[in-house]
């Protein structure tokens, strides 16, 4: 294991690849559905997927559009001009022999992402991001002498984002994956649904004593953040325990075992790729005009940035308002943010909706044993009711938190809310009158605790606000119970 | 242009697939070299201040819809082509 003291004399250098699926309807270059989640092998094929001779490919221009919009997504301004070329190499899963991709001339030159680390701002520049086609999926039956392919996935268009070599630790490694996530998501470029592969990272690691760059590996498609920074996390020990040992990196590729944790070695330096790149002839130059780059721009929606600097002003700290902008695109049904930013100006209830979002509603749906029917606009209610009833002091914390529950799983609302929370038993009774003669029944009922209190020993105040809750049944203002208890014990 | 080595030719004849006997060897080590001699002419052409072509066709933005669209061939005659197949699969000797 590395000690905490060797690795701090280690400079960790980290640079990610980010594929995006993009979220189109047909492929980049065949007119052939996108969706292979569902389909049947090879039923999503053409004689362009297959690379069958003389087959015409003929760009998607809904993926120039996507690839555009994630242009501002990441700081950054689609190229007015760019063009495509070949990248060679053979494997069964890719027929044409070649993948056609953004070599020379990219869609996307430079930009920038900006990420949070224990609260602390950072900025990872990209270098380039470019339109590929997906090759397809190739299966390895135990024991079989053969492999299986299934070109369903073969031409879908994919934006692979490169970023600068920005990345300092295996816990930036992760912020940046999800930032991108949350950027392609705002964006609505890609489902960025990583579970079926929407998104696959391939992180290049090195680590150095010197300013120098040490020997790097790279480590591919890793499909969760958590993997991201897990895999960074175990490159950087190996290679510092390796370099401690004497021994030296070998640049290679390596994949990830998520069972076991560890990353292992795929291909050697000596099986490093020459790829041959050469213009693609079938696929003229993509030239975008300045009104077009503008209406993209015009189209982009509110992103995580300027939620972030919108929300700035309710003291939420990083990780709640990361809660809020992962749940807002979670579902898309679901609105989080947009409530909240009617609310802007309410500075207190606004805060009071993002905790009651970050610490009710949103763990409350992720238990699948909860069903919410409740509409945007009817959520909207009875946050606003609630609010008001916790305000008049007619409602506790706690029952307001069961009182919200319970209505999410209303379809529709009751017509009073404070009726309906007083039936339910959820309203505190701030009637002195019927508060003191529980308090003067909870005084002779505990004498001892009475004559403590009476004697300056305060602890024992909590105990018979406590016995008096119990008598009202929750419903006592424990705060109001606690001054008369005082005023009777003086 | 010298003859390309051989290990020039093995490097080449591993990317693209394909197994030469040592008479073959031989003859593209000639005639490669003599190729790429001719090519080697295209650089003495001064080409300062010109963008480099990709395209020799002057076309832009050949682009289509985002639209699901049947073509001639259909899945099952596409299919018929393959040399061997399980299911729906294609099946190739195996790369893992």
């Amino acid at each position: 294991m590395v000690t905490k003291e060797v690795r701090d004399q280690y400079k960790v250098t980290i640079g990610i690849e980010c594929h995006v699926q993009l979220k189109t309807n047909t492929k980049l270059f065949a007119a052939v559905g996108n969706d292979a989640r569902d389909a049947e092998p090879n039923t999503l094929i053409s004689h362009i997927c297959l690379g069958m001779p003389g087959a015409l490919p003929v760009l998607n221009e809904q993926a120039v559009a996507l690839a555009s919009k994630a242009a501002f997504a990441l700081n950054s301004v689609p190229s007015p001009f760019s063009t495509f070329d070949r990248k060679h190499y053979f494997y069964p899963d890719l027929p044409l022999g070649y993948q056609i991709t953004q070599f020379y001339q990219p869609v996307v030159l430079g930009g920038s992402v900006d990420i949070f680390v224990d609260g602390k701002p950072k900025t990872v520049n990209i270098t380039r991001a470019h339109l590929e086609a997906d090759a397809g999926k190739s299966s390895h039956p135990a024991g079989a002498d053969y492999s299986l392919v299934d070109l369903n996935r073969a031409g879908t268009p994919l934006l692979e984002i490169v970023s600068e070599p920005d990345i300092n630790s295996p816990a930036e490694a992760r912020a940046y994956a999800h930032e991108l996530y949350l950027l392609m998501k705002y964006a609505d470029v890609s489902d960025a649904d990583l579970f079926h592969g929407n998104m696959r990272f391939d992180v290049n690691v090195s680590v150095s004593k010197t300013d120098e760059l040490g020997t790097r590996t790279e480590t591919k498609n890793l499909n969760s953040f958590r993997s991201v920074e897990k895999a960074a996390e175990f490159e950087v020990n190996r290679q510092i325990e390796l370099l401690e040992k004497g021994q030296s990196i070998t640049q290679e590729t390596r994949g990830w075992d998520d069972a076991k944790q560890k990353t292992f070695s795929q291909r050697g330096k000596e099986q490093a790729h020459d790829y041959r790149y050469m213009p693609e002839p079938d696929i003229p130059p993509v030239q975008l005009d300045s009104d077009y780059i503008s209406r993209i721009k015009d189209s982009m929606p509110v992103m995580p940035g300027e939620w972030r600097t919108k929300l700035s002003g309710l003291g939420l700290d990083v990780s709640q308002t990361d809660i809020l902008l992962d749940a807002e695109v979670a579902d898309s049904t679901v609105d989080y943010l947009e409530i909240l930013e009617k609310n802007l100006t309410d500075k207190a209830f606004a805060k009071q909706l993002a905790n009651w979002f970050v610490n009710i509603e949103i763990p409350f749906r992720a238990d699948e044993n909860n069903t919410v029917s409740l509409s945007n606009e009817g959520r909207a209610t009875v946050y606003a009711q609630t609010a008001a009833l916790v305000g008049d002091s007619k409602l506790s914390s706690s029952n307001a938190k069961l009182l919200i529950t319970e209505l999410l799983t209303h379809e529709t609302l009751p017509e009073s809310i404070e009726k309906y929370a007083d039936e339910q038993g959820f309203i505190q009774v701030s009637d002195t009158g019927e508060i003191e003669k529980v308090v003067i029944d909870v005084i002779t009922a505990n004498p001892q605790a009475a004559e403590d209190v009476r004697n300056g020993e305060m602890k024992a105040i909590g105990f018979l606000v406590g016995q008096v809750m119990k008598a009202s049944l929750g419903k006592a203002n424990p705060g109001l119970a606690q001054e008369l208890l005082r005023k009777h014990l003086q | 242009m010298a003859d390309l080595t051989r290990e020039d030719i093995l490097q080449l004849a591993r990317l693209a697939k394909l197994e030469l006997t040592d008479e073959e060897i031989k003859k593209f080590q000639n005639e490669l070299g003599d190729i790429l001699g001719y090519v080697e002419k295209l650089s003495e052409v001064d080409v300062k201040g010109l963008k480099p072509t990709t395209q020799v066709t002057g076309l832009v933005n050949v682009m289509r819809n985002d639209e699901i669209k049947p073509y001639q061939a259909d899945q099952q005659a596409l299919l018929k082509n393959l040399p061997d197949r399980q299911g729906n699969n294609i099946k190739v000797r195996r790369v893992l």
